[in-house]
């Protein structure tokens, strides 16, 4: 930033900007382009997780001002630690999820110190390993459902989190009963491209 | 209600295929709906999330550090050749802002003025490109200082729809050589600096 001030100043010269990021980049590419201080990088990589990771901090904290809170930290540890992550070593929902994690038991740990309430425990309720393993499963299922197209994602959560039925679907969405059913197929088959490997 | 899978799914897929289908179902059902989004988070990464400093190689702080106490020592005489010349802050100065991935189409040039006996320092700001905002929401200039978000200067609202905004707001701060601003959009009620959408050219 260039100040016009009448006094002579050193002037660094600034580097050519990068090219925005594709819209279709991945998420190394993307953390790659953060650790270079790419903020069109960071912003991309913000919108593709923030409900995830919202989802996340949310089922851990079930508080929604500090699931917010926890998940503003995220994303600066995000940017803080981007130079850390090593494409060659991995995905890296693996390596966001673990900083989101991370930022959560950060969260959780203060409102312990400051509230002395100890989580209660009710019988029934999954033990650490599956509360984390259910954790990630729908940690990475709201991501994948950030890459479906529009029109598939409608018809998924109106069938799964509205109570729709599948003809109900179809008169709120003004389209054929065979149409939802074909966007609700090839909904489930493109999660279980985008999930191939990682969870089942 | 949760769907079942055999109302979503016809029979004419079978094996291997259905069972893959089915498998998602399972997963969509385990993992809940997502959580809609509070306008906080909905409007996009803070300037606050990118002040942290990046996490730097050992070697590479001492560089940097080396870098630091030149651009300091630099800093330094600019400042004392400015204080001998009378110049400095008093004179009007003007810098240009564009926009960022939040308005990818504004531009804006913030023109500060001398300050008055008080101590204010008046600044007309002329932006273009900045699209109207939804109910509850408007735009706020930030003074920022060391590459932190320093202080409010105002705030103001756009028409969109290709039409300028001109308005006059107030820095009542001392100012120094090296501060700059940013504006921000912010929604009612936010306590921080919400997602840049103008800052200074580089």
């Amino acid at each position: 930033m260039e100040l016009a001030l009448e006094t002579p100043h050193l002037r660094a010269v600034p580097a050519e900007p990068a090219p925005p990021p594709a819209v279709d980049a991945s998420d190394s590419d993307l953390l790659v382009r953060v650790a270079d201080r790419d903020r069109d990088a960071f912003e991309l990589l913000y919108q593709r997780y923030v409900r995830s990771m919202f989802g996340l901090a949310l089922r851990r904290l079930r508080d929604r001002q500090r699931a917010e809170d926890a998940v503003q930290e995220t994303f600066a540890a995000v940017w803080r630690s981007a130079a850390s992550y090593r494409p060659e070593r991995g995905p890296a929902a693996p390596w966001l999820y673990a900083i989101a994690r991370n930022a959560i038991v950060d969260r959780f740990r203060t409102q312990m110190d400051t509230t002395g309430e100890v989580p209660e425990i009710v019988a029934g309720d999954p033990g650490p390993a599956d509360a984390a393993e259910s954790s990630f499963v729908a940690w990475r299922v709201h991501r994948a459902l950030e890459e479906l197209p529009q029109r598939e994602r409608e018809v998924v959560e109106l069938a799964y989190w509205s109570g729709f039925s599948q003809s109900e679907v179809a008169e709120y969405l003004h389209i054929p009963l065979g149409t939802v059913k074909t966007r609700t197929r090839s909904a489930l088959a493109r999660l279980a491209d985008l999930l191939e490997g990682e969870l089942t | 209600m949760t769907p079942r899978f055999e109302d979503l799914i016809e029979g004419d897929v079978t094996g291997a295929e259905r069972a893959r289908l089915e498998q998602m179902h399972e997963l969509l059902v385990a993992a809940g709906a997502p959580p809609e989004l509070s306008p906080r988070l909905e409007s996009g990464p803070t300037l606050a999330m990118t002040l942290s400093k990046p996490h730097k190689p050992f070697g590479r702080r001492i560089a940097l550090l080396a870098a630091t106490v030149a651009i300091l020592a630099a800093a330094f005489l600019v400042g004392y050749l400015a204080g001998n010349r009378g110049g400095g802050l008093a004179s009007a100065r003007t810098l240009t802002l564009t926009g960022t991935h939040a308005a990818p189409s504004a531009l804006a040039s913030l023109q500060i003025l001398p300050s008055d006996t008080s101590g204010n320092w008046p600044m007309k700001l002329a932006a273009t490109g900045l699209p109207k905002l939804g109910h509850k929401w408007y735009y706020e200039v930030f003074l920022v200082r060391h590459g932190k978000v320093y202080a409010p200067c105002g705030t103001f609202i756009a028409k969109g729809g290709g039409r300028g905004v001109n308005v006059t707001l107030n820095a009542p701060y001392e100012l120094e050589p090296g501060d700059s601003w940013i504006v921000t959009r912010q929604h009612w009620g936010g306590h921080t600096a919400g997602t840049v959408v103008l800052r200074p050219t580089t």
